[in-house]
């Protein structure tokens, strides 16, 4: 039994390391090859199980991959299942950073690089738009989001209040409102 | 000590972050108010981490410690960032059926979305002040809103995936000079 176990965390800290060198463009990558592998493959866990896993890590602060491989390596193989996954998926981006990080010091200045890296930044801002309308779709259901939207970005753009500070207080004012929404629907 | 304002500034990020793009806001505000980078920089950590693999918030953190501290201060700064992962999430394994459908953590959430949004609306505006800068006309770069407009075009239009809009960028910036 103790055997099986253990052969199981390996096989856990393996995949997920391999998982780890290929997830390109967030998160999805990755739970599609969670269920390539240990849903249709090994039967370790359900389709629902994994949707399930990707809802709650999804919910959860920190890094949604990470979460969700928490979530995954705890139901197959308990604890150790857990830190295997999640050490497995960040080890390899980690190690390919620090040699990017390098080299990323070693060019920084070199003139063609910087003329490279003049049209890499022109597009970080379009990046960020074409992310930020997936999300303007996801997240915005009712004025009330255009309000807190709208107040975070002035409190962001024009305030010194940090911005770890104006995400708590959203999620009070989202608490408030959802008090307020219920007692609305009871009476 | 470096390493441990590192760790301790990762674990805020971690906790007040909720997945990909709502982190870069996080990082942008840390890394401005340590003096640990400037906005150029996180700018390229944000094109870096979209090209590399991993989580975003994961390369942010590792490219971040990296370069204030060297080899420690990237592992500090991941240790910071996969904190909640190790903690809140694992008690969250341990009770996922209370979990799947917490009623509390639906409105914070509700409350936390719209934030996020705005934030990274404010990042768009601080982005496009610092990269679209220039010498030229209107103190702006023609080259880099060009380019801009063009990676917009691609992203939104044509749909292109990131990595490929980034290396078109890269090439337009070497061929326009800046």
């Amino acid at each position: 039994m103790k055997k099986e176990k253990a052969a199981r965390v390996w096989d856990i800290f393996q995949n997920f390391f391999r998982f780890g060198c290929f997830t390109f463009g967030g998160g999805w990558s990755i739970v599609a090859q969670i269920q390539k592998e240990y849903v249709e493959k090994k039967k370790w866990i359900t389709a629902e199980e994994l949707l399930d896993f990707t809802s709650v890590g999804r919910s959860l602060p920190g890094l949604m991959i990470g979460n969700a491989s928490v979530l995954f390596g705890y139901q197959a193989a308990g604890l150790a299942g857990a830190l295997a996954a999640l050490f497995g998926v960040i080890v390899p981006p980690f190690l390919i950073m620090i040699g990017v990080t390098v080299i990323y010091g070693l060019v920084k200045d070199n003139p063609y690089v910087a003329r490279a890296m003049m049209g890499v930044r022109a597009a970080v801002a379009p990046i960020i738009i074409s992310a930020l309308v997936k999300l303007f779709k996801a997240g915005m259901k009712d004025a009330f989001c255009y309000v807190v939207a709208i107040a975070a970005m002035a409190l962001s753009l024009f305030t010194d209040i940090s911005n770890i500070l104006i995400v708590v207080m959203g999620a009070a004012a989202g608490l408030i409102w959802g008090e307020v929404r219920e007692r609305r629907a009871v009476s | 000590m470096l390493y441990l304002e590192l760790f301790l500034s990762f674990l805020l990020i971690g906790f007040t972050s909720f997945g990909g793009m709502s982190m870069i806001p996080l990082i942008n505000d840390q890394m401005l108010s340590h003096g640990w980078m400037t906005a150029q920089e996180v700018a390229d950590i944000v094109a870096i981490a979209e090209m590399t693999p991993g989580p975003l918030g994961l390369n942010c953190a590792t490219f971040a410690g990296s370069r204030t501290a060297g080899a420690l201060g990237a592992l500090s700064a991941t240790l910071g960032v996969v904190t909640p992962s190790i903690t809140v999430c694992l008690l969250a394994a341990v009770f996922i059926t209370r979990f799947k459908e917490n009623r509390l953590m639906e409105h914070a959430l509700f409350g936390i979305r719209p934030v996020c949004i705005g934030m990274i609306a404010a990042i768009v505006v601080t982005q496009c002040q610092n990269n679209y800068a220039g010498t030229l006309l209107f103190g702006v770069s023609w080259q880099a809103i060009l380019i801009g407009v063009v990676a917009l075009v691609l992203l939104l239009k044509f749909k292109w995936n990131v990595p490929k809009t980034i290396l078109v960028s890269a090439a337009l910036g070497l061929v326009l000079g800046g």
